[in-house]
């Protein structure tokens, strides 16, 4: 696949892409051999074989904007370089006389928006852009946007009418908007967010603005005969639609005020800005006219009931005629469902763009399932819990590992008043549920899917979790799983509404397309750069390091056929130890808190041993894990650590300031993102003039190169410029500095070609974080039967013990462990524990 | 009685000057007259032109190989 922004760049290409999408579907799955995905879980099940697969992709493909008969496309020769430009020249498109204060330029035939961003409407239309297209890339100067279907359908949710996206494009744009967009427009947002299931006192109902579009489905002979026959004679009911009123996303501004007018009046809360009003003012900022007419037509809604039991008859029929079904909860008229006593702790402020990706959730008073897309380190977990709080049901999250599960449930006790007994553990190692009606159940996605090779324990858990009616289901870093995973979870766990968190919503292979219909579609994306100039995340600064191989090395890399000992090759180029090494003592000098990331197990324990710095992989025991990430945080005599794959998500080091990359997952763009995002919550952000820094170190004249520029893509689209270092200023004359000699690095050369070709890869799977703790003391004899003098052993032969390339870990070991106080400390507190856990009943 | 060859300095990365001295030892040696340092040396004359072509050829495998290799797993060849 090219990355996905090239396909925005040349029109004619969109169509390529959406073909390869639909015939990789199409091609049977080849198990576990795709080199870009082997970190994610791969299908075991092939989504065409399901029917509703092939209706998505029925559906996906009659909206593509390519597909669509092309007019009468007049590509005559109109200057001298118009062959050059072939299709791609627009030179035809008249601008507007006064074009130049107009920020939007519109791409008839592949729907993509160019915004230039220095416009003085650039923040306006960027509101707008975002509420209607998606994101491809917003570099400084010109953002790029495309209208998908996808977008519009998104647009159409959060209450938009197509008509004034179309007047507001017209307004911002420098040529009137072509008539083949117009009817794009019309075309998917006539079909998408017409019909809406809800659910309102667990009932479901079909629900629809236009009661033509209801009858057309009422005559349908799937749908009409499963209709239940309500209490009037129509079987379709009018009534108000619902406006979002008093209905206050706990932690807004709104919230505090709605606060103040209930204790002063004791009445209902007015003063409650319309969110979702605010929202559509900045959408159509330009002209205030043109609201009166678009509140009229939102305000009656008609419905039919269905059977629950044929809701999925329904979802599928309607996805059949080209109508998907948005799905709603009615969650503040849901009385069968018991209510979740919790609240957001009044010191907890949600951020502006936290507000807004949640007023998007809950736009009209009921909760809409979605996915958001927030950097890492912007703050994820608290929408997440803010819209639990919302919402207030029983509430199921799941994330990607058993670290993050403890963290999500260390989050909602810090952020909220809710009970510590009412949030349960489910994973491998505790399997507990909560007391009373309601609660909160923390599970990974493995633990939910797996259905081989479960414990009685765990199978309990798993019914309790499908005999309940949940709220809310919370996905976090919707990304690494592909549809089937959530095809699974979502039928297994019956929930009104879901939420999909992530930072990065792309994955190198097609398998992300389905969440829009599996979850639902995208709500909000923030831009990084915005955050990072409010100072929500840190400001970083990328860098590039070309490191040049050493001819020894070169000529290996060159003969060596097997590629994976390619690569080993080029990470153990000693230009790159020495660039390492720079950069450490100079970011450790100015008091930095470095993280090294290397994919490379081998190449990571050669490094680490070699400067004498901590390292945690796959195989480091649990404990020993611990202490490393604690003495990073805390001890200033530990400012770097070295990280293999493990440390991409979901691990939460404020402290660190500076990454270094020296070798990754070939050209995962999500993975350059992901590492990121560790930096991105530095602590010491909002210092003047502070700077995280990044640098992927590349071996020059290798693959590498090629996958450093693809993996940098998503970074650059987010408006990241990677600035290219070829020499370190300096580098020579740091002292003890590694390899210098020609017979050094001879020595080490020879070490890496010993290596088999095993140590090129890397380590593998580590998803649920459940294997790693139970490995150590089980790595062969430790001792060993040797014959020597007596005279050896007391050392009486003149040798003496020196101990070369020693694991810092070991250092770390059993630091203040020794002291009697503590150790006598622990005991009463064991004991008292002990006491109690015998107290309760 | 001393010999005499005409010779072209060429500098270059380390990395360059290993393709060279691979595609010379390929060759039977038939380019490079003296190889002074990591960054320099003496190749014969008459066969730079053609030395710069097999060059070229090589280096953009260098970077195409192993992402053919690697990428496109499902079909080989």
């Amino acid at each position: 696949m090219p990355p996905k922004r090239k396909a925005g760049a040349a029109g004619g290409t969109t169509a390529v892409t959406t073909t390869s999408a639909a015939t990789k579907r199409s091609r049977p799955a080849t198990p576990a051999v795709d080199v870009d995905t082997s970190d994610e879980y791969s299908d075991d099940e092939e989504i065409e074989n399901t029917e509703e697969g092939r209706a998505i992709s029925k559906v996906v493909n009659a909206f593509s904007l390519d597909l669509a008969p092309k007019g009468n496309d007049v590509i005559s020769k109109r200057d001298s370089v118009s062959y050059i430009f072939s299709k791609q020249d627009f030179s035809y498109l008249k601008m507007k006389s006064d074009h130049e204060s107009r920020p939007l330029w519109i791409n008839p035939e592949s729907g993509v928006i160019v915004l230039e961003s220095f416009s003085p409407l650039a923040g306006q239309a960027q509101d707008f852009l975002t509420t209607i297209a998606e994101p491809l890339s917003r570099p400084t100067y010109l953002h790029e946007y495309k209208l998908t279907p996808h977008s519009l359908y998104a647009a159409v949710s959060v209450g938009l009418d197509p008509n004034d996206i179309i007047s507001v494009m017209d307004r911002l744009s420098k040529i009137p908007v072509p008539p083949k967009i117009i009817d794009f427009i019309k075309k998917c947002t006539s079909s998408y967010g017409k019909v809406k299931l809800v659910l309102k006192e667990n009932r479901y109902f079909v629900e629809s603005t236009d009661p033509a579009m209801l009858q057309r489905l009422l005559q349908d002979p799937v749908i009409g005969p499963l209709r239940v026959q309500g209490e009037g004679g129509s079987g379709i009911t009018k009534e108000k639609a619902p406006q979002m009123g008093a209905l206050v996303i706990p932690g807004t501004r709104n919230a505090a005020g709605a606060a103040n007018v209930n204790n002063q009046q004791g009445g209902p809360a007015e003063v409650a800005v319309d969110v979702v009003e605010d929202l559509f003012n900045s959408v159509t900022g330009l002209g205030e006219d043109e609201e009166g007419e678009d509140e009229e037509d939102e305000d009656a809604v008609h419905s039919f009931e269905i059977p629950a039991d044929d809701v999925e008859t329904v979802q599928k029929q309607c996805l059949d005629l080209g109508y998907p079904v948005l799905e709603e909860y009615d969650f503040r008229n849901d009385r069968k469902n018991p209510n979740l006593d919790m609240d957001l702790k009044p010191q907890a402020q949600i951020r502006s763009y936290q507000e807004k990706s949640l007023s998007k959730m809950f736009g009209n008073g009921r909760a809409k399932s979605g996915i958001i897309v927030l950097p890492c380190g912007a703050g994820k977990t608290l929408v997440g819990i803010t819209a639990a709080c919302t919402i207030k049901k029983s509430v199921v999250v799941l994330a990607t590992s058993s670290m993050s599960v403890v963290q999500w449930r260390q989050e909602f006790i810090k952020w909220t008043n809710i009970n510590p007994d009412a949030i349960a553990i489910f994973t491998s190692e505790s399997k507990e549920k909560f007391r009373g009606d309601a609660g909160i159940i923390v599970s990974t996605y493995s633990m939910v899917t797996n259905s081989r090779n479960r414990s009685h324990d765990s199978q309990k858990m798993m019914d309790f979790l499908q005999s309940r009616e949940w709220g809310l289901l919370i996905l976090d870093e919707v990304h690494v799983v592909p549809a089937q995973i959530f095809r699974k979870v979502v039928h297994s766990v019956a929930t009104h509404s879901k939420l999909g968190l992530t930072a990065t919503l792309l994955r190198e292979d097609d398998k992300i397309t389905d969440l829009n219909f599996l979850i639902g579609p995208k709500l909000y994306e923030a831009n990084w750069m915005e955050l990072a100039e409010q100072g929500h995340i840190a400001k970083v600064q990328c860098a590039e390091v070309w490191c040049p191989m050493t001819p020894e090395f070169y000529s290996e890399y060159l003969r060596e056929p097997d590629a994976r000992k390619k690569v080993l090759h080029y990470i153990m180029n000693p230009r790159k130890f020495q660039a390492t090494q720079f950069l450490i003592d100079y970011h450790e000098k100015r008091g930095d808190k470095i993280i090294v990331f290397s994919d490379n197990v081998y190449a990571l324990r050669a490094y680490a041993l070699k400067l004498n710095k901590a390292f945690i992989y796959g195989d480091t025991p649990q404990q020993e894990r611990l202490r490393i990430l604690e003495n990073f945080q805390l001890n200033d005599q530990v400012n770097t650590i070295f990280l293999s794959k493990i440390g991409d998500t979901s691990l939460d080091l404020p402290e660190a300031t500076c990454l270094i990359q020296i070798s990754s997952h070939y050209g995962s763009r999500r993975q350059e993102a992901q590492r990121l995002g560790r930096i991105l919550r530095a602590k010491r952000r909002n210092d003047e003039g502070f700077n995280a820094f990044f640098y992927s170190l590349v071996s020059k004249d290798t693959a590498e190169m090629y996958y450093s520029s693809k993996r940098q893509a998503f970074l650059v689209d987010q408006g990241y410029a990677f600035k290219v270092i070829t020499h370190l200023q300096g580098i020579e004359q740091l002292p003890g500095l590694a390899y210098a000699t020609v017979a050094e690095r001879k020595e080490l050369l020879a070490e890496v070609m010993l290596q088999n070709s095993e140590a090129g890869q890397q380590e593998g799977d580590d998803f649920d974080g459940a294997k790693l703790s139970y490995n150590a003391g089980r790595k062969g004899a430790k001792y060993r039967r040797t014959t020597g003098k007596l005279s050896e052993l007391a050392g009486g032969d003149g040798m003496a013990y020196i101990e070369y390339n020693r694991s810092r870990n070991k250092e770390l070991k059993g630091k203040g462990q020794s002291s009697a106080f503590f150790k006598k400390m622990h005991r009463e507190n064991e004991k008292r524990r002990k006491e109690q856990n015998a107290l309760k009943p | 009685m001393p010999r005499a060859v005409k010779g072209v300095l060429i500098e270059c990365d380390p990395s360059i000057k290993a393709i060279i001295l691979k595609i010379d030892k390929d060759s039977g040696h038939g380019y490079i007259v003296e190889d002074l340092d990591d960054e320099t040396l003496v190749v014969k004359e008459p066969k730079l032109p053609e030395l710069k072509l097999r060059l070229e050829k090589i280096l953009e495998r260098t970077q195409m190989l192993e992402r053919d290799e690697e990428s496109d797993p499902e079909n080989p060849g």
